[in-house]
């Protein structure tokens, strides 16, 4: 292990100590925060949402060609987001990637949190979401199936199934843990982790299982994620939209997921790693190959928004071309896209530099431009192309009203909330995993080859 | 092999067909003389009496919520004094082919037996995908529940449902007034004839403009009109097939 | 029976026990209550529609219309398919009327002044009884024809032709007063003076639009607003795309209205001098030897200073282009010039449409298909109530008024305070007026004015019925009958008068007996089918007759060989003296206000009298898109010279007024003219109407045409500036900010071919 800081070998019980610290031991500051994240939360978009349901979906600033807005901005950028948490984890579980350990758990709950903030949106945008299970395939006196020719159906199905194994994902994962943090609390802790870690006892049996389910999620979840973006950007790609009308964007919708993602997992790494004070395991090595991650997705990311260009050109469709004209040049859509570009594609160009990768304010700085400019992209998406359809007699501009702008922000702030709770009612960081990568305490620093001489278990699949 | 993948293909072929019926009754069509239309708006008002439409005000305008099943779009080009103003009514074309009802995911709108696509305003949870889908932007939204200053509610038509909030709608072709001929001459034992049916649009259109009938029958006033040559239908590249048949517009 | 279920069935009970009270003490008295569902009528079935003949009284055109009437309650108003006039289309307008019977404005019950005359605030009215109120104001009558002073009682209505009319007539004369007449806006009273003058009929003929090959419009916007707008829709379409050959469009106004935009040439002529122009082109006829009547040398000598190249200056039409069309016009099989409200709007109007009717003669526009065709009129208005009183316009009443001459005014329908420059002083003569009595169902700003207010049924509720003027070429006589039962507590003006003679008593309860106004309509309809033989042919008994008249909406000639227009009345000596050799006179100087103003009626809204309608109200102007709301087009050119841009809001300034309004740059319209709708502005006339968009008229001078004595709207120049200020402009189209240019960017939505390619095409196919 190649990390500098943490030259001196920490004890397995000052990990399950610090661990357990984060989840006992909280300071008034988490409880103000959790209180003030979730009554904005609460504020912002419960009450947005229930005054838009209670007037109608008049109150948003969609309008008639636009009948797309900031929401389905939100759905696809939430869903993005999501992307990295579980994708990132079950690919560097499956490469066997050392530093993926000290980190995972926080993406892969992110994962979890984002995909329902990104459901809630589905509900948000629905013109009456108190239908919203007839969407569902199930007999029904209705006596009516759903249509699955619709992208949307596809949606609905995978994004219910990408929840559920994401899920699954990470609680598996976390059934030592859940163990580890029965066995070292009293009181109601004791029998509500009892509960959730179905009575493990940490035999070489449950071992073996839990590797043998873990690995298969992880196989399993990766074509999952992969195909939860491509039908996400197939809601947009199978309309007639001029510049939404696109082969190219399922592999568009992936890499900025994965991009975005990323930029949200070292975003939200830096403030668990200051506020929780878990500097040591996840160092600033973590994050600086977070970094590289985020570099190669930044230039992969902005070949194919060249490549998007080039299709309206190749094709020689106008209206393929004047779209993009106008998502360009002409403003204020054209502001923000080249706002978009800047934070996106030219700004992490500078993490080629090993020293601004281990410069944490100036990541931190990057991954928050990143997660804008991919909200703008998502934004754009939809603002840029709908309200200029075919025809130019209804050509038409959109605005976000207060109560969408109010809903936005008030989902980050419900994000909060279900993260702050995570934090504090589950083991953040992987006691077990990072205690296989500190090793066992030895006199020589702990090498990678010792893993078998010791026979501690090697769970390849 | 190639018989149970030709078989495959026959399925998919049905499966693709929009309605997913082997066969229609009817192919309702309308098809409009542009250059008899003078874009009076007579026929957007008469849509509006006959099915219900709710008028928005000054600030629904300004928020382009207006439900204007049929819009008259009107285009200026050229610069003064060679100036040309030119109308063309623009309703759901009906397409054989809709994109609208690809992307519904409760089946609100799919294909009928009369080879018109229709809006089941019960079934609608509000997705936007239709009107989204939709390239000729016709589909109206339920923003609000609107209201009618009493009593002009008096005036709404019982034979058409009055949307509920949340509830995309659009041009039905009024198929109201197709189900009602069609039961009346049900009830007589006799075929519907051509011309009996007719959409509000049509039989207010003081030019006669727009013409309404049964492509099916070759020998309709629309299906002579549709063999025009001047004959042409809004972005037929998008191969959505419209019902709406446009005759160009004699212009110099 | 368990507990909880007899509460259940109590509370349900009584529910509606308490609904169904309420909601019958609000539809019907308390005797029909019951019985109309133990037997329901015969010609109600519930969830059937019924479909009742009519007349739609939206504007003065006159179609035929059917109502569909579901449940005791009108649905929805079609054209009537027999009619003549219509063909079973109806415009906007008349589409719209149903939200004037349903509309919640409307005037609920009889009114008497309380406050203080003027600004008729909701509260200055108290409600009375109808007994009261008819008893009010035959006081006030009969004091004065009691005291030998009948001719001071007036009655104004609007345009208003059949029985209802003769009973106006017929109840003024017996009163012994000569002062009924009528006013509307756009009552084409000049139109009228210049067919007297050229061909000696005083009515508007009519004109064959749709047989013509060739159609020269002066202003006249016949499309959108024009006499007989669904009649000549119709027209209009059959001249492009009917049986015979496509007929061509020409087009001659400042602005390019909406028939403008569906010609197929387009003339920006100065505002003024259309009247010039026209007989440009007939001099130019003369001149070319296309003209093969009589009186050639003396025509010629007549119209010396018309060639076209002297007046290419004036009007601003090059010289070559007259002559083009001058031959084409010559040439075509069967032309036809049309002259319009814009033309009749100038000081000059009259002599402009004579001009176009002389160049009608001159150039073969007055033939018998596709021209001129007049209408007979000796069968309806053969006691000649209908004929014009052209020197006793508006500006006559209001010198009548300010001279303390009018001490009862009776109003009928009228608006004149909307449509009248405040120049005219009519509000200050009003106010000199004793008692005013406004029939009507809206609040609208003249009946704000009245001591006493008595509403009015609508169509949809009434007797009535229509000879219509101009007809098509034949007689036709259209029936009005009442297709629902009274909204509100409401009267027919026909019931009205007969109630009022009868308190009046006298001669005038003697010459009208009768009970009511159904009655009287009966009594005279069978006078005219025993009179004659044409109208009784064809029935046996006058109750058929009746039937079938209510049945088919109406009773019509068809036009047998219709004849044109072949006589001159003029002399061309007469045409000579310069009656119309001067161009429009505007006020204003050039300097200071360097812009023409024309208006022009909305599409929607008319007169204004459409601006109280939600559909109206919501439907774009064919043009702007505009909506619930007013605007000024400038050209863009003009527009950028300004610094406006679109939605601007600025100030219209004539030395008579200035008004606000939102700048729409509209490349149809002459650089140096802007142009305002008239409709919007009203000061009350409901929640939809009031306080909407601005009324042009209040800026413009009180000039009538010396002649017709009919109102100039287009006679003054104006100045505009920034304002500033709130509100906005709300069209259908997005703002030019989204959209660009207002053009397709190059789509194929509207897709045309040119004339000589379809020339082809026809060639083709046949």
């Amino acid at each position: 292990m190649s990390n500098n800081e943490s030259k001196r070998v920490i004890p397995y019980s000052e990990v399950n100590d610090d661990v357990l610290r984060t989840m006992t031991k909280t300071g008034p500051g988490y409880y103000v925060a959790l209180v003030v994240c979730f009554l904005l939360a609460a504020g912002l978009w419960g009450g947005a949402w229930f005054y838009q349901i209670y007037v109608g979906q008049g109150v948003s600033g969609l309008q008639t060609p636009a009948f797309w807005g900031i929401y389905i901005a939100n759905f696809i950028f939430w869903i993005g987001i999501s992307h990295s948490g579980t994708l990132l984890s079950a690919i560097l579980f499956i490469t066997q990637t050392p530093w993926r350990r000290s980190i995972y758990r926080s993406a892969e709950a992110m994962t979890f949190f984002s995909v329902m903030t990104a459901a809630i949106f589905i509900f948000v945008h629905m013109g009456r979401p108190w239908n919203f299970y007839w969407t569902m395939p199930y007999p029904n006196q209705r006596l009516l199936w759903v249509n699955f020719l619709s992208p949307l159906m596809f949606d609905v199905l995978a994004i219910s199934t990408y929840a559920t194994s994401s899920m699954i994902f990470l609680y598996f994962g976390s059934i030592p843990d859940l163990a580890a943090v029965r066995d070292r609390t009293t009181g109601w802790r004791r029998e509500f982790y009892g509960w959730l870690s179905l009575g493990w006892r940490g035999t070489d049996a449950e071992w073996h299982w839990l590797n043998k389910a873990y690995g298969f999620f992880a196989v399993f979840i990766i074509p999952l994620a992969v195909s939860v973006h491509s039908i996400v950007s197939w809601d947009l790609a199978l309309s007639m939209v001029p510049a939404l009308n696109k082969t190219i964007f399922a592999p568009y919708f992936v890499v900025g997921a994965i991009y975005s993602g990323s930029a949200a997992i070292v975003t939200l790494m830096i403030f668990v790693r200051k506020f929780l004070k878990v500097e040591k395991y996840i160092t600033i090595d973590h994050l600086s190959k977070l970094c590289m991650l985020l570099l190669v997705m930044s230039l992969i990311w902005s070949y194919i928004n060249v490549m998007e260009v080039f299709t309206g050109w190749y094709a020689n469709t106008n209206y393929e071309n004047e779209a993009m004209i106008y998502r360009m040049f002409k403003s204020p859509i054209a502001i923000i896209y080249w706002l978009m570009i800047a934070t996106n594609t030219v700004a992490p160009l500078f993490l080629m530099f090993r020293s601004i990768r281990r410069c944490v304010p100036i990541i931190f700085f990057i991954s928050i431009g990143i997660n804008v400019g991919m909200w703008i992209e998502r934004y754009l998406l939809v603002v840029s192309t709908l309200p200029r359809k075919y025809f130019p007699f209804m050509w038409n501009s959109y605005l976000p009203s207060l109560a969408e702008i109010s809903m936005t922000v008030g989902s980050f702030f419900f994000f909060a909330v279900l993260f702050l709770l995570f934090i504090k009612l589950w083991p953040s960081i992987s006691i077990y995993e990072v205690k296989e990568d500190i090793g066992i305490p030895r006199k020589k620093p702990h090498t990678k080859e010792m893993d078998h001489e010791d026979g501690s278990p090697t769970w390849y699949i | 092999m190639s018989g149970v993948i030709d078989k495959i293909k026959e399925r998919l072929k049905d499966f693709r067909r929009p309605g997913y019926y082997k066969e229609f009754d009817h192919h309702y069509a309308i098809v409009i003389d542009v250059d008899r239309c003078n874009g009076c708006e007579a026929c957007v008002v008469s849509c509006y009496a006959e099915n219900n439409l709710p008028v928005v005000g000054e600030q629904g305008c300004e928020d382009n919520r207006v439900f204007n099943w049929l819009r008259i779009e009107r285009y200026i080009e050229g610069e003064y004094p060679d100036v040309k103003v030119k109308f063309i009514p623009v309703m759901c074309q009906q397409c054989d082919a809709a994109p609208c009802e690809i992307g519904c995911p409760v089946y609100a709108t799919y294909h009928n037996q009369d080879g018109l696509n229709v809006q089941v305003y019960n079934r609608c949870v509000g997705t936007f995908t239709c009107a989204t889908y939709c390239p000729y932007d016709v589909r109206r939204f339920n923003w609000f529940s609107y209201k009618w200053d009493k009593p002009l509610d008096e005036q709404l038509n019982p034979d058409v449902t009055v949307r509920e909030m949340g509830v995309m709608e659009k041009c039905t072709f009024c198929i109201q007034r197709i189900r009602g001929v069609n039961d009346k001459a049900k009830d007589g034992k006799r075929k519907v004839k051509d011309g009996e049916i007719q959409t509000a649009c049509a039989q207010s259109c003081p030019t006669g403009a727009i013409t309404f009938g049964d492509l099916m029958d070759p020998e309709s006033k629309v299906s002579k009109l549709a063999a025009s040559k001047r004959g042409y239908k809004l972005f037929e590249n998008l191969e959505t097939k419209p019902s709406v048949i446009y005759l160009k517009r004699v212009m110099d | 029976m368990k507990r909880r279920d007899f509460l259940k069935y109590i509370g349900v009970g009584g529910a509606g026990v308490v609904l169904g009270g309420v909601f019958g003490k609000i539809s019907r008295p308390p005797g029909a209550k019951l019985i109309p569902y133990l037997i329901p009528p015969e010609d109600i079935i519930p969830g059937v529609g019924a479909w009742y003949s009519s007349l739609c009284t939206q504007c003065p055109a006159g179609c035929g219309t059917v109502v569909k009437v579901m449940d005791g309650r009108a649905k929805k108003v079609e054209g009537n398919p027999l009619h003549p006039v219509n063909k079973g289309k109806l415009c906007a307008r008349g589409q719209a009327g149903l939200q004037a019977l349903y509309n919640p404005d409307r005037i609920k019950a009889p009114m008497k002044r309380k406050g203080t005359r003027g600004n008729g605030k909701p509260g200055e009215f108290e409600e009375i009884s109808w007994e009261r109120a008819l008893k009010i104001l035959s006081a006030n009558i009969k004091d004065l024809s009691d005291k030998g002073e009948a001719e001071g009682v007036y009655l104004r209505t609007n345009t208003v032709r059949g029985h209802l009319d003769k009973l106006f007539g017929g109840f003024m004369e017996s009163l012994g007063s000569p002062n009924y007449s009528q006013y509307e806006l756009y009552d084409y009273r000049s139109l009228r003076f210049a067919n007297k003058a050229a061909f000696a009929i005083d009515a508007i003929p009519h004109y064959d639009i749709a047989n013509a090959s060739m159609v020269l419009s002066f202003g006249a916007d016949f499309n959108s607003t024009w006499i007989s707008p669904v009649n000549y829709g119709y027209a209009y379409g059959e001249m492009r795309q009917g049986s015979g050959v496509r007929g061509r469009l020409v087009h001659v106004e400042p602005r390019m209205s909406l028939t403008g935009a569906n010609a197929d040439e387009w003339v920006p002529i100065r505002p003024g001098t259309e009247g010039i122009f026209a007989l440009s082109i007939a001099y130019a006829i003369l001149d070319a030897g296309l003209y093969s009547g009589k009186d050639v040398a003396k025509w010629k000598t007549a119209l010396a200073g018309f060639s076209p190249s002297a007046t290419a200056r004036t009007t601003d039409v090059a010289a070559a282009r007259t002559l083009k069309l001058a031959k084409e016009f010559a040439a075509a099989e069967r032309p036809l010039a049309i002259g319009g409200e814009v033309v009749a709007g100038y000081d000059n109007g009259v002599s402009s449409l004579l001009a176009v009717n002389i160049l009608n003669y001159l150039g073969g526009g007055t033939g018998a298909k596709g021209g001129i065709i007049p209408n007979p009129d000796e069968l309806f208005f053969a006691d000649g109530t209908q004929e014009m009183d052209f020197e006793r316009g508006i500006a006559g009443f209001v010198k009548d008024a300010a001279s303390s001459k009018v001490k009862v005014l009776m109003l009928h329908n009228t608006n004149p305070l909307f449509t009248t420059s405040p120049k005219l002083g009519l509000e200050l003569a009003l106010k000199k007026v004793p008692f005013i009595c406004a029939m009507t169902s809206f609040m609208d700003e003249t009946s704000a004015m009245a001591d006493l207010i008595l509403p009015l049924h609508t169509s949809f509720e009434e007797w009535g019925d229509d000879f219509t003027n101009p007809a098509v070429g034949a007689p036709v006589a259209t029936l009005m009958q009442p297709v629902v039962s009274p909204v509100f507590n409401t009267r027919g003006a026909g019931d009205i008068f007969v109630a009022l003679a009868s308190a009046i008593g006298g001669k005038v309860a003697e010459d009208h007996h009768w009970m009511s106004y159904a009655e009287y309509l009966r009594a005279a309809w069978n006078d005219l089918y025993d009179k004659n033989a044409e109208i009784s042919r064809g029935t046996l008994t006058f109750d058929g007759f009746w039937n079938k008249l209510l049945q088919e909406g109406g009773w019509w000639k068809k036009a047998v060989n219709p004849s044109g227009v072949k006589a001159l009345s003029t002399t061309p000596k007469k045409v000579g003296k310069g009656l119309f050799a001067k161009p429009a006179k505007f006020a204003g100087k050039m300097s200071d206000y360097p812009l023409y103003l024309m208006l022009y009626p909305q599409a929607g809204h008319l007169d204004g009298r459409g601006a109280n309608l939600p559909w109206l109200q919501e439907l774009p102007d064919p043009i702007t898109t505009v909506v619930w709301g007013s605007w000024v087009e400038i050209n863009p050119v003009t527009a950028k010279q300004l610094g406006f841009k679109e939605g601007d809001k600025v100030r219209i300034e004539s030395p008579y007024g200035s008004i606000k309004a939102f700048v729409f740059p509209y490349a149809g319209i002459r650089p140096d003219t802007v142009a305002l709708p008239i409709g919007q502005g009203h000061k009350l006339y409901g929640r939809y109407a009031k306080g909407r968009g601005v009324n042009p008229i209040e800026i413009i001078p009180a000039v009538a045409d010396k002649d017709s004595g009919a109102m100039a709207l287009n006679c003054t120049r104006v100045k505009v500036e920034h304002s500033g200020g709130s509100g906005r402009l709300v069209k259908i189209e997005p703002t030019a900010k989204e959209h660009g240019k207002p053009t397709q960017h190059g789509r194929p939505i509207v897709q045309t071919i040119t004339s000589r390619e379809y020339k082809r095409l026809k060639k083709e196919t046949t």
